[in-house]
């Protein structure tokens, strides 16, 4: 009896834990990644034009998406909030602080994060990865030119500082969306709104939406070029090595949202 | 920016077209069950793990958030309902969705999209069998099955994680969670997080199966099947959560008065 | 029974026109070799053939059917009728040696055309056979594409493409990338199975070594139209110098007894 439930587990815990495996070898890219890219930041010169090269490619590349996709959020969540505040508590004076709040410490850094990878991240793992089937990177290298200063330093930066302000805009542009509703659908006076808003959010919570969207910023990159660098093979690497990044930065930036946030939790109380 | 919309409207009038091709040969065709099986198996196998860990840190985190909020009215009793029913009904089918869209999109895209540029697709063709009912179909019906089955299972792990959390961190006693979900969450709530589910899956399925299909140009156009999915999901998820959110409010509120007469 | 052009147009938008106003005749038993230089159209030339692309203007004639005037439906049994081989060996990576060689087999226009469908046994015998006619050991049967050389990859693309029993079989570019051995043994292969199998052959390629070779005769494509179209001692002579750079280093290396199989003189003697 006892026997087969530790077979059971035995089971439940290979099936579980077998696709993770893949992920795990690729960790140690990342750490080496990281390590160089941190030693770039302080080595000369630091190469501007590519930074801001890339940081025009991530950001505004991606501003349609998240301003539609953002539109979209915005336009939910007060319908949402209001619906439980609703039905559930009969009290709907409490919308506008839940509404801000949810917006600034969650909503308005996970929307963005998260399409921030599926377009800017997967599509520079599909270019590096591509980069490196056809042997450009080995060519980077006989030219003695470092390929991580070179392809992944200023991404790092560029992502770290664009996310941040494409983070910040998507605040805006939810918080926008949200308060027409309010105001439209919910009978909200615009500065009564705003008063009982200031109640809720403050200086603290702009630090917080910053804080989380450098860090996904930073992540994001190194997650993407490593999966890049380690592809083998030829359309089918690719392929592989592209999905690999994305399902590996979505899920490091649902865990590392959580990390944070309970961290904030305890300093912010 | 007309360009942006422009090509946007293409793109989505593209994957309608393809949707309708789709389902006009899966109705008209007897369908391959054990293919579909097995690909059901596969799938859900593949992402098991993934949509778990996700799951449980989705619930995990907005309890803390809801436990900030709710500290400051006193009303921690509430929490447990509160979260599991935003969870159910919002947060949740969105964030495993996107998860989705990653490991089981792209997969599929990139595996296509890989069959489409090293000719195998054409290859299926002329030997005188129809790609999408052959390589498509199977793939779409066991991606939307799978997927519904997944983001369930996400569900009830976000409740597990939060109610884990609560008494963890925010001092709620997991009695006095589960206690409270029966205030806000009924069956409305779980039916409204299955038809968001079964919606999803269906962009999740449909838009891979389409990049992938017609993907071209080597690995760099793999690469870009794989990215655009990924993008062109998340983009038709948040879409359809605003209208199916909007969709669903507007029959509970025709739905109740009948309902309470009935009952 | 043949396979006609007449006059087919077809442009890729209005600044990439491929093909403007082809014609010609495939003869029934011939091998026809399609040469040009890359991006000239030999390939969507191909593609025509099995209604993979359509012409914008003009027809072509498969078995006296007009194919661009074929649904999807009719197409297939036009289809069954030709084998398409492709550049690369586009097995499919599920699916083991065996079940990709007999994937053609189960397909419903071949059943129907039979007026049954086959027992296993028999798509066993007829996959085994098409095997040893690629040269192929019967122990590859179980294994996966990944795990055989590329060369064996081409040989069990061949060998489904014959599995059916096509009448006209179609090569796209068969032996691009490949080693100089590899590349006799395709180009051997492609002609024992024409002779043996007696089916019309065409070739898309660029390799006018192989043409020489193995072609009954040889059709040049430039600017969007057939600049020759001849047999082989005829290709050697002409005097298109296109053709005549075409030619310059595959006539230096021919042997003394393939010089006067074309026609020609002694080496050297003419020029």
């Amino acid at each position: 009896m006892r026997s087969w439930i530790l077979i059971l587990f035995h089971r439940l815990g290979v099936t579980v834990s077998a696709p993770m495996t893949e992920h795990l070898d690729a960790v140690g890219e990342m750490r080496f990644l990281s390590g160089c890219v941190w030693r770039c930041c302080f080595a000369r010169p630091w190469r501007w034009r590519e930074i801001i090269h890339a940081g025009a490619q991530i950001g505004v590349s991606s501003l349609p998406i998240i301003t539609l996709a953002t539109t979209f959020a915005g336009l939910v969540v007060t319908n949402e909030i209001a619906w439980h505040m609703d039905t559930a508590l009969n009290n709907t004076a409490m919308i506008p602080g839940f509404t801000a709040r949810f917006i600034m410490r969650e909503l308005g850094i996970a929307i963005p994060a998260l399409l921030v990878v599926a377009k800017v991240g997967a599509a520079m793992t599909a270019e590096v990865a591509t980069m490196k089937i056809t042997e450009q990177i080995d060519a980077l290298k006989l030219l003695r030119i470092d390929p991580v200063a070179y392809l992944v330093f200023p991404r790092w930066i560029a992502s770290i500082l664009s996310l941040i302000c494409l983070t910040l805009f998507a605040i805006a542009v939810t918080l926008f969306f949200a308060v027409t509703v309010a105001v439209s659908k919910y009978g909200f006076n615009v500065d009564e709104y705003l008063n009982n808003l200031r109640h809720f959010v403050g200086k603290d919570d702009v630090i917080y939406a910053v804080v989380k969207a450098g860090v996904f910023g930073s992540v994001i990159p190194i997650i993407s070029c490593a999966y890049g660098f380690r592809c083998k093979g030829g359309a089918e690497g690719v392929g592989l090595a592209t999905t690999n990044a994305v399902v590996a930065s979505t899920l490091a930036v649902i865990g590392l949202d959580f990390v944070i946030t309970y961290v904030f939790s305890i300093i912010m109380g | 920016m007309t360009g942006a919309i422009s090509g946007f409207l293409h793109e989505l009038g593209g994957f309608i077209m393809f949707l309708h091709r789709v389902s006009t040969i899966a109705r008209r065709t007897k369908g391959n069950l054990r293919a579909i099986y097995g690909q059901i198996v596969y799938v859900s196998y593949r992402s098991l793990s993934t949509v778990l860990f996700a799951g449980l840190f989705v619930g995990a985190i907005l309890v803390i958030q809801f436990n900030s909020m709710l500290v400051q009215y006193d009303a921690q009793v509430l929490i447990g309902g509160l979260n599991t029913s935003a969870v159910v009904r919002e947060v949740g089918p969105l964030i495993i969705s996107f998860l989705l869209a990653g490991k089981i999109g792209a997969f599929t895209a990139a595996e296509l999209g890989t069959m489409r540029v090293t000719e195998q697709i054409d290859a299926v063709q002329c030997l005188g069998t129809d790609p999408l009912q052959y390589l498509v179909v199977p793939r779409f019906v066991a991606i939307v099955i799978s997927s519904v089955l997944l983001l369930m299972m996400g569900l009830v792990v976000s409740v597990v994680g939060a109610m884990i959390v609560a008494s963890a961190a925010c001092g709620v006693n997991p009695w006095e969670f589960m206690a409270s979900i029966p205030q806000f969450t009924d069956g409305w709530t779980v039916f409204c997080g299955f038809f968001k589910s079964l919606i999803y899956g269906h962009i999740v399925a449909g838009v891979a199966c389409y990049k992938g299909f017609t993907a071209s140009g080597g690995a760099r156009g793999v690469g870009k099947a794989v990215t655009q999915s990924a993008v062109y999901t998340n983009l038709y998820i948040v879409i359809a959560n605003y209208i199916i959110s909007d969709l669903l409010n507007a029959a509970y509120e025709v739905g109740k008065p009948v309902m309470e007469r009935l009952f | 029974m043949s396979i006609r052009f007449d006059e087919v147009h077809k442009s890729f938008g209005p600044k990439k026109r491929i093909l403007q106003g082809v014609s010609f005749e495939v003869k029934t038993g011939e091998i026809l070799f399609i040469l040009g230089r890359s991006g000239v159209g030999k390939s969507v030339t191909l593609k025509h053939i099995v209604g993979v692309l359509k012409p914008d203007r003009g027809a072509v004639w498969v078995d006296g059917q007009d194919v661009t005037k074929l649904d999807e439906l009719e197409m297939a049994d036009i289809r069954r009728k030709c084998g398409m081989v492709f550049q690369h060996p586009a097995l499919l990576d599920s699916l083991t040696v065996y079940e990709n060689v007999s994937f053609g087999l189960r397909t419903p226009q071949y059943t129907q055309s039979l007026q049954r469908p086959l027992t296993e046994a028999e798509i066993r015998k007829i996959v085994l056979e098409k095997l040893s006619l690629v040269q192929l050991p019967s122990k590859v049967l179980e294994r996966y594409p990944t795990e055989i050389s590329y060369g064996m990859q081409k040989r069990v693309s061949l060998a489904r493409t014959i599995a059916p029993g096509p009448d006209y079989l179609l090569f796209d570019e068969p032996t691009t990338g490949l080693d100089p051995i590899t590349t006799n043994a395709v180009n051997e292969l492609i002609f024992r199975l024409s002779r043996e199998l007696k089916v019309t052959s065409i070739v898309v390629s660029h390799d006018m070594n192989c043409a020489l070779k193995i072609a009954d005769r040889i059709l040049v494509l430039e600017g969007g139209n057939i600049l020759f179209l001849g047999d082989v001692q005829e290709t050697v002579r002409t005097k298109e110098p296109l053709i005549r750079e075409f030619l310059a280093e595959t006539l230096e290396l021919l042997t003394p007894e393939e010089r006067s199989r074309y026609g020609l003189g002694e080496k050297g003697a003419k020029k």
